[in-house]
């Protein structure tokens, strides 16, 4: 209880200090809202030298998927284009977006796939004739986009950025187009229908030429041979002529055979003969069957370099298929640079609000300072520790209300961000609440351990001071984190400061936030309170 | 004296090199008004800091009603008051809420606790500014204040370490109806001051405190008697023999010529004075200018310490 008469007291003289309010709440606003104003839309982000492709994806896709394409057509050219080296791919959700961001020449081209896309894609053939009809989109220039349904916006004042652009869609359409429509001739090569139009064309072929029957006297000689070696074909043979006759006819064999392939080297013979049978009635549908996927495995064994099967360029080629597509991915947000005055919605401000609510947390430091020194100075602390409270209730009645306050301040700064900036809470709207909570404790801690140390009100605000913008500085609340060598970014994770935003960076920037370490961050931030408490406990004194 | 509530024994306390007291004992009984006269740096902060469970002792004991005091004793602490020497109330809240957060320190709770206040502000003088902040006030409302911060718990031992410091006239008189008012409603008062004339004319009994010793401790006629009056007397043509004459007058003790007469060392003044008077006009000697010098608290401490109280 008397802990609890302690922080309403507190609470109510830290509501009555407007020092307190324009530290805490005001500065970090208007620090945002000048940077707000500003700062270019890239900032924040990393200088990114590799190629933007932005596409507008209004494909339908297909009513029902086979084993190739599992996808819409439109998501495997996407695939190719952000799994090519030095190309980051952005999806513009809508065309009208697109068509202004071409008309205000803030991209040279924009690749649209119409709706149709998928279906016409999976048209695309070499086949002169099938169902539905066939698509050959293959022209002097390559893929003939139009015809796939495929536009490019382009902006006329950009023409080499645009030329660019069409020339890596050129190439993804090409990788994606030919492999598709190789593989499927190649499914036909062999199949029934193609082996069936073989036959067809072989029919025409008639009289059958003396030569194909003398060269298949061979296999008859070994169909005969065969046969009458056969005890199924002897008992056969008894039964129908009697063991006499069969035997007879056995003896008569190789008289037989000899004068069979007599008659089968007679070309004037044979010539005779084959005038009733023409070439195609060779290949029987069992003859077709057994021959087709021979044929197919064949043409494949000859250019065993490629996979004619594969439909897809990395199959084709038998290449690796790129890692990481998704990564190159990027969704663009329609408000990435903001609306109205303030730039409402900007992207920026999900790095900036953050930011500021980091460093401006610590300055807490300052406040609690204060705190202890007024009382000191107003000689109340003395009252305090004439009054029958321990020395743990004394700091556990000046530690709560500053959580308090900092616990408002965070919340309040994120609510903030989002009436008047209209930054976006993430998709875990919800974690923002133990990361506020974890950066809170932190800071009480480090205000706490300021206050152990810094006697007077200029101490307080010397030490202070410098130590919430060297931790500031050090850990990326004054610059982006994202812009920091890599171990700089390391070395600042001694700070807490880094913690907090790379948790924020997950739940405010990152579509799907990564839970450990959002989870991580917290328990740190907890660690560093802990210490920093300890410490103050071991330092403090209220004499 | 009334059975003791405070006993100190023997306390010394050093800060470095620095011996703030001495071996301190002296012992306040209940009800009593005490005052702790020393001049600045005496060591009578040190001293209510030790009494007030702020500063541990170096050795000796303090007792507390009739118990052994430490400073952990928290139930003890609730049975003290105490008025700081600077002023130890929130400027930014105002009177009422500064007197409602003590008395909630000390257990006071609802109406209890606001009749407490009520009657504080009322008998301080500060009723009709109880809404404003303790921060506008002039020093002698944020001394009444002070002292009203400091009793609202109803102390049974009040310690007020000078509670007159930069306060005017009016507060003053002010405090010192308090005081007295406490000290008549059963509240033993500790009082340190160096202004000799609050502690005369508040307490009964007083400690001469000097380089962290006690130099004396007794009522104010007890420590009065240390030293002697002194009569000086201005005449012309006096007789022979008139000194003799002067110095058998009961109660001179001594007698020593001076440049215009005599100066007469006594016991009490004023009947010596008379006789004075009666052997001029039986000698027929002019009396042409008389002065009395009493002993008063300063010249006491000035006796005992060898120096003003100011210095």
């Amino acid at each position: 209880m008397p802990v609890l008469i302690l922080a309403l007291k507190d609470l109510r003289l830290l509501l009555r200090d407007p020092r307190s309010a324009v530290i805490l709440l005001l500065m970090p606003l208007v620090l945002v809202l000048v940077l707000g104003l500003a700062l270019g839309e890239g900032f924040g982000q990393k200088p990114d030298d590799r190629l933007r492709i932005s596409v507008v994806n209004l494909d339908r896709g297909l009513a029902k998927y086979p084993a190739f394409p599992s996808k819409p057509w439109s998501e495997v050219v996407m695939d190719d284009l952000s799994g090519t080296a030095d190309i980051r791919l952005e999806v513009i959700p809508d065309r009208a977006e697109a068509e202004r961001l071409i008309a205000r020449n803030k991209r040279a081209t924009v690749i649209v796939f119409e709706p149709d896309f998928s279906e016409r894609m999976d048209r695309c053939s070499f086949l002169t004739h099938a169902d539905p009809p066939p698509l050959n989109p293959l022209g002097r220039d390559g893929v003939r986009l139009g015809d796939v349904g495929v536009i490019l916006l382009a902006d006329p004042t950009q023409p080499v950025a645009a030329s660019v652009i069409e020339q890596v869609a050129q190439v993804t359409m090409l990788r994606v187009v030919v492999p598709w429509m190789i593989g499927r001739a190649f499914d036909r090569v062999g199949d029934e229908a193609f082996m069936g139009m073989l036959a067809a064309q072989l029919e025409k072929v008639k009289p059958i030429p003396p030569a194909v029957l003398t060269e298949l006297d061979p296999v008859v000689q070994k169909l005969l041979a065969a046969l009458f070696a056969d005890p199924d074909f002897g008992q056969m043979l008894r039964k129908e002529f009697g063991a006499f006759g069969a035997e007879a006819i056995k003896t008569q064999m190789p008289q037989f055979r000899k004068l069979i392939q007599q008659a089968f080297r007679n070309e004037a013979l044979m010539a005779r003969v084959g005038t009733n049978i023409s070439f195609g009635e060779v290949m029987t549908p069992a003859v077709r069957k057994q021959v087709g996927p021979r044929v197919q495995d064949e043409i494949q064994e000859t250019f065993s370099n490629y996979n004619f099967r594969a439909k897809t360029w990395a199959g084709l080629t038998k290449s690796e298929a790129r890692e990481g597509a998704e990564k190159n991915r990027t969704t663009y947000a329609a408000d990435a640079e903001g609306t109205g005055l303030l730039k409402r919605g900007a992207v920026r401000y999900q790095i900036l609000v953050p930011s500021y609510t980091v460093m401006f947390a610590f300055f807490l430091v300052l406040t609690v300072g204060w705190l202890f020194v007024v009382e000191r100075k107003h000689g109340t602390l003395t009252r305090l520790r004439a009054a029958p409270l321990s020395r743990g209730q004394i700091l556990l009645g000046k530690l709560l209300p500053c959580l308090a306050v900092s616990l408002f301040q965070g919340f309040f700064l994120l609510l903030a961000g989002r009436l008047v900036f209209g930054m976006s809470w993430g998709s875990h709207p919800w974690l923002l609440i133990p990361v506020v909570a974890c950066t809170s404790a932190a800071a009480v801690g480090l205000a706490m351990l300021v206050a152990s140390v810094a006697r007077t009100e200029t101490q307080v605000a010397v030490y202070g001071t410098l130590l919430v913008l060297v931790l500031g500085g050090v850990s990326g609340s004054l610059m982006p984190r994202e812009l920091m060598p890599e171990p700089m970014k390391q070395a600042s994770l001694v700070t807490p400061h880094a913690w907090a935003l790379d948790a924020y960076s997950q739940l405010l920037g990152n579509p799907h936030p990564e839970l450990t370490v959002v989870t991580t961050a917290c328990l740190v931030l907890l660690g560093f309170g802990a210490v920093f408490l300890a410490l103050a406990w071991w330092r403090l004194d209220l004499e | 004296m009334q059975p003791p509530v405070l006993e100190v024994v023997g306390v010394r306390k050093r800060y470095g090199r620095t011996i703030a007291l001495d071996g301190v004992s002296l012992a306040v009984g209940a009800g009593e008004m005490f005052g702790l006269l020393g001049p600045n740096g005496a060591g009578k902060t040190t001293l209510i800091s030790i009494l007030c469970a702020l500063t541990d002792t170096d050795a000796g004991e303090v007792r507390l009603f009739g118990r052994p005091f430490r400073r952990s004793d928290r139930e003890a602490r609730r049975l003290i008051g105490i008025g700081t020497q600077d002023l130890s109330i929130y400027p930014d809240l105002s009177a009422r809420e500064n007197l409602r957060f003590f008395g909630k320190l000390y257990g006071l709770r609802g109406g209890e606790l606001e009749k407490r206040v009520d009657e504080l502000l009322s008998s301080v003088g500060l009723s009709d500014r109880a809404g404003d902040r303790a921060g506008t006030f002039s020093g002698g409302m944020k001394r009444r204040l002070n002292l009203a911060a400091a009793v609202v718990h109803r102390p049974k031992l009040l310690f007020l370490d000078e509670p007159t410091t930069g306060v005017d006239p009016q507060s003053r008189n002010h405090i010192f109806e308090q005081v007295k008012a406490l000290n008549t409603a059963g509240v033993t008062v500790v009082y340190t001051s160096h202004y000799m004339e609050e502690v005369q004319k508040l307490c009964r009994r007083i400690a001469i405190l000097e380089g962290g010793k006690v130099l004396a401790c007794d009522t104010l006629p007890v420590l009065l008697k240390l030293l002697d009056a002194t009569v000086r007397v201005a005449v012309a043509g006096a007789p022979p023999g008139f000194a003799d004459q002067l110095a058998a007058i009961p109660g001179v003790k001594s007698i020593k010529p001076a440049a215009d007469g005599f100066q007469l060392v006594v016991d009490d003044a004023a009947p010596v004075l008379a006789k004075v008077a009666m052997t001029c006009a039986a000698t027929g000697t002019e009396l042409t200018a008389v002065s009395t010098r009493e002993p008063t608290l300063e010249r006491v401490f000035l006796h005992l310490t060898g120096r003003e109280l100011r210095d």
